[in-house]
């Protein structure tokens, strides 16, 4: 993380990359169009960044607006990431 | 070399005695009286006859300015004097943990770790000492302690916790500290601590962030480290602090503030709340947890985020219902090394798609056309390298999204190269060259077998074994 997130544009939400979500993806946040079922959310930024599901999505917390949210299963109901939202992506770090 | 292993025992040696000798001394000044600065001190013989006061005289001095804080009080002291917490590493975060724990006061201080003192670990391992590189960190760690504060009890287990040995060593003890550095002991240590209702505080730190959670507090109620992250990260994302770095100050800053919490934790007397003790009919003693991420680099450095309570059916707590994990189960049937995965070694490549060292030193030697790719991050390629070599670090191989301009991805583009110009990857072990040898195989770059694309094998370190021993890192 090199800055905090810039405020998404206008119909977009805020997406934050902790730790090796970072270093995977090459960059601290970006900006997705919104709004997306969080049942969406992996694929999506699965096609965005190939790879990322397995490696570090499917390991990591998940938050909206600082709450931790459970990711339901693709097809399944689930909440709606809304047009300003901040989501982040919390690998577990295990160093020390 | 006869003098440096001699001189070497002999600071061994001499530090061991030294360590007695503190330990002696501490023995020795909680019996007697304190006669420092020439007071006449036997009139207020600490613990002695006409001592009428909760705490001894020298604890008075020693704890003053922490006991004068609001709400921590007296009681905070008696709390912390009584308490007997665990640290589970002796490393980045277990040394600056500690420091702040045993100048707190916390009545016995337990160390556990199996390795010893390098000087790598130096730069942010603060209790250990150049003096003592070699020495078993927890001796190392309990040698500083004892300088700090010669007056509370240490104890000190050699040994790396194991599913056999934590029941014995944790029972001991009213709360623990997560201070290791990979997901099997984080496991681990969750567990034994959800079986044995002991809270526990986790923290953690690589390259420029951390995280810091109280769990299992009060026993029984807050979630575990299962309940937050139940699924491990796969074994090839788990870089040590050896390979991936880490800031000094980075994992300072968790171990001050898992100090912190461990401390705000024995002053209310959170350790002492009994598992599914009757919270007065209530539940508004489970407090909300948050955790704490530390972005070093970020403008916004700290974040906290709300986590939920226990999962539901959560594998260790059970989330509630009561069913979970049972101690016989830990020590006979757990293995946490399966459960995080091993990390076997890459195989994307045949053989005749790999070079050896030799090989490709004679091929540098003979000034062949071709192209030396080291896929290492450019951190550790400027460091050393081998002469000649180009850094394309791994990450924009893994990063490139389809139908990108390749040409972008070495300077000066591959079209500077003859077609059949062969181009060979390397790496620090011979893991990552192969996965960024495929990828440019899969993107067409060896033109139907026209040009060969292979690896080193063995990488930087068969070549620091091979051919250049004064290669300084790896």
């Amino acid at each position: 993380m090199t800055s905090s997130a810039p405020k998404p544009p206008r119909g977009h939400f805020s997406i934050l990359y902790f730790a090796s979500a970072g270093s995977f993806t090459g960059r601290d946040s970006e900006s997705l169009p919104a709004p997306l079922a969080l049942s969406k959310l992996f694929s999506e930024l699965e096609t965005r960044h190939p790879g990322f599901k397995a490696k570090i999505l499917d390991s990591s917390l998940v938050t909206v607006n600082l709450d931790y949210v459970d990711v339901p299963g693709e097809g399944e109901e689930g909440p709606v990431i809304q047009e300003g939202d901040e989501v982040a992506i919390i690998p577990p770090v295990s160093s020390g | 070399m006869d003098k440096i292993e001699n001189l070497k025992r002999e600071i061994a040696q001499r530090e061991a005695e030294l360590q007695d000798l503190r330990k002696q001394l501490a023995e020795a000044e909680a019996e007697t009286p304190s006669v420092e600065n020439g007071r006449d001190t036997t009139t207020s013989q600490s613990g002695g006859e006409g001592w009428k006061w909760p705490l001894e005289e020298h604890e008075y001095e020693r704890y003053s300015r922490q006991m004068i804080v609001p709400n921590f009080g007296l009681q905070g002291q008696l709390n912390i004097k009584n308490a007997k917490v665990l640290l589970v590493g002796a490393g980045g975060l277990g040394c600056p943990a500690a420091a702040y724990l045993a100048g707190a006061g916390v009545g016995t201080l337990g160390l556990v770790d199996g390795d010893a003192v390098e000087v790598s670990n130096l730069h942010r391992q603060v209790a250990h000492s150049t003096a003592r590189v070699g020495m078993m960190k927890v001796d190392s760690a309990v040698a500083y302690l004892q300088g700090l504060n010669p007056t509370i009890t240490y104890r000190a287990h050699a040994t790396h916790l194991t599913p056999q040995n934590a029941e014995g060593i944790v029972s001991q003890y009213d709360l623990v500290l997560d201070c290791t550095d990979h997901p099997t002991s984080r496991y681990l240590i969750s567990d034994i601590c959800v079986l044995l209702s002991k809270p526990l505080v986790s923290a953690s730190a690589f390259q420029t962030s951390g995280q810091l959670i109280v769990l299992n507090s009060p026993p029984g109620k807050g979630p575990c480290y299962r309940c937050v992250f139940p699924k491990p990260p796969p074994p090839e994302s788990v870089v040590g602090c050896g390979e991936g770095g880490i800031v000094g100050p980075v994992v300072g800053v968790m171990g001050v503030l898992q100090a912190l919490e461990a401390i705000k934790l024995l002053v209310r007397g959170d350790h002492r709340r009994l598992k599914n003790a009757p919270a007065d009919g209530t539940e508004e003693d489970v407090k909300q947890v948050g955790m704490l991420l530390f972005s070093a680099m970020a403008d916004m450095p700290f974040r906290t985020v709300r986590m939920r309570g226990k999962r539901q059916g959560c594998f260790a707590c059970g989330g509630g219902d009561g069913s979970a994990l049972t101690l016989t189960e830990l020590k006979t049937s757990l293995d946490y090394v399966q459960f995080c995965g091993i990390n076997e070694p890459v195989k994307l490549l045949r053989p005749e798609e790999r070079i050896s060292v030799a090989e490709y030193e004679r091929i540098a030697r003979e000034k062949r056309a071709h192209v030396l790719l080291d896929v290492r991050e450019k951190e550790h390629f400027e460091l050393c390298s081998i002469p000649g070599s180009v850094n394309v670090p791994i990450s924009r191989f893994t990063a490139r999204r389809e139908g990108a301009e390749l040409e972008d991805l070495i300077p000066g583009g591959f079209a500077v190269l003859p077609p059949d110009a062969p181009i060979y990857v390397v790496c620090r072990v011979g893991n990552d060259s192969q996965i960024a040898a495929r990828k440019l195989k899969d993107w067409g770059l060896d033109r139907d077998g026209e040009r060969f694309i292979g690896d080193v094998f063995g990488g930087l370190r068969a070549w620091k074994d091979g051919v250049d021993p004064s290669l300084p890192f790896i």
